[in-house]
C-alpha cells in the first residue's frame, strides 16, 4: 500500500471512530475511543510525512500524540469519573438517523472539496474530506448530545478535523502557529471542562435539557 | 522609542499583570490594594501606548514588529484606538463597580484576583487580535478571546451565568473553527502561489499578492471567515449566544465584550474582505455583508421592540448597530467605508456609556426588568443622564456622534443608488427609536420603589461615564483632524488594500456632493 493510499485509508478510519466517539452510551468511554482517535490522527501524519517528505510533520505528530493522545483523553476521563453519571442524558436523535445525517455530511465535503483546486490537496482529496466532515461531525455532536462532556469532545472532534485540515493544507507554516492552534485547543477542552465541573457543582446536572433557563 | 517596542509593551504589559493580578491573592490584606494597583497601571499603559503606536501610524503609514508577525496600518490603528480608550474607561468603572460587590460580598479576594486577571488577560487577547499580522495567528487570538473571557461573564457563579457562560463559549468555538478553515485555505492557496512561500501567512504579503489567488477558493473561504468570525461578531442568525451571554456578565464585562470584542471580529472580517475584493472585485463581498447586515439590524430591531430586560434590550442594540456597520461597509465606495469605520467607533462609545449606566441601575434596583425601574432621576440623576445621553445618541438625534454616522450612512446608500433599501433601513431604525423612546420613558416615570434608596453607588461608577459624555458630544460637532485623517487612511486601505492610500475627503460636506471625485 503507498503511503498516499495509506492516509486516505487512514482518514476513513477517523469517521469511524468518530461516529463511535458520539454514539458509544458510557461519556467516559468516548474520552477513550477519542484517545484512540487522535492515535489515527497521528498516524495520518506520520504518514503524511513520509509521502510528502515534510520533516515538520513528524514533531507535529510527537506533540499531537503528547496533547492528544495522553493529555485531553485523559482530562476528559478524569473529568467524567469524578462526577457520577446517574442521571444519563441521552441524545436527543436515533442512533440510524445520526448515521444518516453522518453520511450526508461526508457526501456534501466531498463535493465541496472537488471544486477546491489546490496542488497540495493533490492526492489527498479524500482525506480532506474527511477533515471537513469533522467540522460537521462535531456540530452532529454538539447539537445532538445532551451531556456537556459529550458537547466538549464534539469539539475535539471539530477540533481534530481542523488539524488534520493543517496538516494536508497548511504543514509549512510557522512551528509557532501549530503551537499557537495547540494550545487553543488544550486551553479550550481545559476550560470547557472547568466549566462543566463549575456547572455540574452548582446545578447538580451534565444536562443541557435542565440549563434552559435562558431565552437564547 | 521605535514601532517594535510599542507592539512589544503594548502586549506583554497587561499579559504580565494579569499573571501578577493573579498571584495577588496570597498577598493577605495587601490583595486588595495591589490589584487595583496592578489593574490601574494594566489599563494606563495600555491606553498610552496604543495611542503613541496610533500616533507612529498616522506618522509613517504602518509600523511592524516580531519578524512581521505584528502590523498596525490606518485600520488596526481605528481598533486599537478603540480598545485602549475604551480599555481604559472600562478598566476606571471596573473599580467602582467591584467595590460595590466588595461591600455586598459577591465579590472576596479570590473573585478579585480571578475578575481583574481575567480583565487584563482579556485585554491583552484583544489587543493580539489588532496587532496580529499572521492570519493563523489572528484566528488563533480570536479563539483566544473566546477562552480570555468566558470566566469573566460566569464570574457570579449564579445559575443563568453559567448557563450564558457555556452556550457562549460552545457557540463561539464552534463558529470560529469555521473561520480557522477559511483562513486555512487562503494560507494554503497563498503558499503555493506566492513568490516567497514562508510570507503566506502574513496578512500584508497575501494583499501583495492577491492577484495571483484562486478566485473559486477565496469565494469559498470568504463564506466561512464570515460566518465563523461573524458568529463572534454576533451576527443574525449566528447571534444566539450574545443576548445570553451580554445580559448575565457583568456590566462592565458585557461593554468590553459589546464595545469592544465584537469590533475585534469585525476587523478579522474587514481583513478578509480586502483579500477578497481584491481577488474578486467588490461586488461579491458587498452583496453578502449587505445582506447579514440588513437581516442583523431587522431581527434584532423586533426582538428589541418586545424586551422588557435593559440589558437583553442592549444587547440586541449591539447586535442592530453590528449590522448597521456591515450595510455600511457592503454599501461600498469611500463614503460607505468611511461611515461605517465612524460608526463602529461611535456606537462602541454610546454603547460602554449605556452599559455603564445598566450596571449602576442594576446596583440600585437590583433589577433589570423595566418594570421594576422607575423614577431614575430622583434616585440616580447622573446615572440618569448617562441613560438618557446613550439612548439619545444610539437612536441617532443630534447632536450626538451617532447622528454624524447614521446620517452618513444613508447618504453613501443614497449616493450609492440603494433608495429602496435605505427606506427599508430607515424604517427599521424607526422602530428602534419606537423601542429607547419607550424604554427611556418607562424608567424616568413613575414613582421610584420604595426599598431603593437615593444617590449614586461612588464617583467611579460615575466618572467614565461622564468622560464619555464628553466624547460623544464632542465626536458629534467636530471630528479631529489626526482622527479624520486616520478615518481616511483606513477607508483607503480596505478599498484598495493599500496602507498608502487615503480617500480625498476633506471635509464630510463631500458626501452631499456625488462622489466619482472621492474614489483614490
Amino acid at each position: 500500500m503507498s503511503s498516499v493510499t495509506l492516509v486516505n485509508s487512514l482518514a476513513g478510519l477517523l469517521i469511524l471512530t468518530s461516529l463511535l466517539v458520539i454514539e458509544v452510551k458510557q461519556p467516559r468511554w468516548s474520552a477513550i475511543l477519542y484517545g484512540l482517535q487522535s492515535l489515527v490522527l497521528v498516524g495520518i501524519f506520520v504518514a503524511l510525512a513520509y509521502a510528502t517528505g515534510a520533516q515538520e510533520l513528524y514533531l507535529w505528530a510527537a506533540s499531537a500524540f503528547v496533547m492528544k493522545v495522553l493529555l485531553v483523553p485523559w482530562i476528559l476521563y478524569t473529568a467524567l469519573s469524578r462526577v457520577s453519571d446517574t442521571d444519563k442524558p441521552r441524545n436527543t436523535i436515533s442512533l440510524t438517523l445520526s448515521f444518516v445525517l453522518a453520511a450526508i455530511a461526508i457526501g456534501i465535503s466531498f463535493l465541496v472539496v472537488n471544486q477546491i483546486q489546490l496542488p497540495a490537496a493533490g492526492p489527498f482529496k479524500p482525506a480532506l474530506a474527511v477533515s471537513m466532515a469533522h467540522f460537521f461531525f462535531g456540530e452532529l455532536c454538539i447539537l445532538t448530545q445532551r451531556n456537556l462532556f459529550k458537547q466538549v469532545l464534539g469539539f475535539c472532534l471539530m477540533e481534530n478535523g481542523s488539524h488534520l485540515t493543517l496538516a494536508l493544507l497548511a504543514f509549512h507554516a510557522p512551528e509557532l502557529v501549530e503551537i499557537g492552534i495547540a494550545t487553543d485547543a488544550l486551553f479550550g477542552v481545559i476550560i470547557m471542562v472547568v466549566l462543566g465541573n463549575q456547572i455540574y457543582k452548582s446545578l447538580h446536572t451534565l444536562d443541557t435539557s435542565d440549563l434552559r433557563t435562558l431565552k437564547g | 522609542m521605535t514601532g517594535i517596542t510599542y507592539l512589544l509593551g503594548l502586549l506583554l504589559i497587561p499579559l504580565i499583570l494579569s499573571l501578577l493580578i493573579f498571584a495577588s491573592r496570597w498577598l493577605g490584606g495587601m490583595t486588595r490594594f495591589v490589584v487595583f494597583l496592578l489593574h490601574l497601571v494594566s489599563v494606563t499603559l495600555v491606553l498610552v501606548i496604543s495611542l503613541l503606536i496610533v500616533r507612529s501610524v498616522l506618522n509613517a503609514g504602518e509600523i511592524f514588529g516580531l519578524e512581521n508577525w505584528l502590523h498596525v496600518d490606518a485600520l488596526g490603528a481605528v481598533f486599537l484606538l478603540i480598545i485602549g480608550v475604551l480599555g481604559f474607561l472600562v478598566g476606571l468603572y471596573s473599580i467602582g463597580y467591584t467595590q460595590h460587590d466588595l461591600q455586598t460580598g459577591d465579590f472576596d479576594n479570590r473573585k478579585l484576583c480571578n475578575y481583574y486577571g481575567l480583565f487584563s488577560l482579556f485585554l491583552f487577547t484583544m489587543l493580539l487580535v489588532v496587532t496580529d499580522n499572521n492570519i493563523i495567528m489572528m484566528w488563533a487570538a480570536v479563539e483566544a478571546t473566546t477562552l480570555g473571557s468566558v470566566f469573566l461573564i460566569a464570574i457570579y457563579g449564579t445559575r443563568p451565568s453559567l448557563e450564558a457562560a457555556w452556550k457562549y463559549v460552545i457557540i463561539c468555538t464552534v463558529g470560529v473553527a469555521f473561520g480557522l478553515y477559511g483562513t486555512v485555505l487562503v494560507y494554503s492557496n497563498a503558499f503555493n502561489v506566492m513568490p516567497v512561500s514562508s510570507n503566506a501567512s502574513l496578512w500584508t504579503e497575501i494583499v501583495k499578492n492577491a492577484s495571483a489567488l484562486d478566485p473559486v477558493i477565496i469565494k469559498m473561504a470568504f463564506v466561512f471567515v464570515l460566518v465563523g468570525f461573524g458568529t463572534k461578531a454576533g451576527l443574525f442568525p449566528m447571534h444566539a449566544w450574545l443576548p445570553d451571554a451580554y445580559s448575565e456578565a457583568p456590566s462592565p464585562v458585557s461593554a468590553m465584550l459589546s464595545g469592544m470584542l465584537s469590533n475585534c471580529a469585525l476587523l478579522v472580517i474587514f481583513r478578509f474582505s480586502i483579500i477578497t475584493n481584491l481577488v474578486l472585485g467588490p461586488s461579491f463581498v458587498q452583496i453578502l455583508f449587505l445582506v447579514f447586515g440588513m437581516i442583523s439590524v431587522a431581527a434584532a430591531a423586533f426582538f428589541m421592540f418586545t424586551q422588557r430586560d435593559i440589558k437583553r434590550l442592549l444587547a440586541y442594540s449591539s447586535i442592530e448597530n453590528t449590522g448597521l456597520i456591515l450595510v455600511a461597509f457592503g454599501l461600498g465606495g469611500p463614503a460607505g467605508i468611511f461611515a461605517g469605520l465612524l460608526q463602529t467607533i461611535n456606537q462602541s462609545l454610546v454603547k460602554v456609556l449605556m452599559w455603564f449606566a445598566s450596571g449602576n441601575i442594576l446596583i440600585k434596583y437590583r433589577s433589570r426588568n423595566l418594570d421594576q425601574v422607575k423614577g431614575l432621576l430622583q434616585v440616580i440623576p447622573f446615572t440618569g443622564i448617562m441613560m438618557i445621553v446613550g439612548a439619545l445618541a444610539i437612536v441617532g438625534t443630534p447632536p450626538f456622534n451617532i447622528f454624524v454616522s447614521k446620517f452618513l450612512i444613508i447618504a453613501a446608500g443614497l449616493q450609492a443608488g440603494y433608495l429602496w433599501l435605505m427606506v427599508v433601513c430607515l424604517l427599521l431604525l424607526m422602530v428602534v427609536f419606537a423601542t429607547f423612546f419607550r424604554f427611556i420613558a418607562s424608567m424616568l416615570f413613575g414613582e421610584k420603589p420604595d426599598n431603593v434608596a437615593r444617590g449614586e453607588t461612588n464617583w467611579l461608577t460615575l466618572l467614565p461615564g461622564a468622560i464619555l459624555i464628553v466624547l460623544i458630544v464632542g465626536l458629534g460637532l467636530f471630528i479631529p483632524s489626526d482622527l479624520m485623517s486616520l478615518l481616511k487612511g483606513a477607508s483607503g486601505l480596505v478599498l484598495t488594500g493599500n496602507p498608502g492610500q487615503q480617500i480625498a475627503i476633506t471635509s464630510l460636506k463631500d458626501f452631499l456632493m456625488p462622489l466619482e471625485h472621492l474614489l483614490p
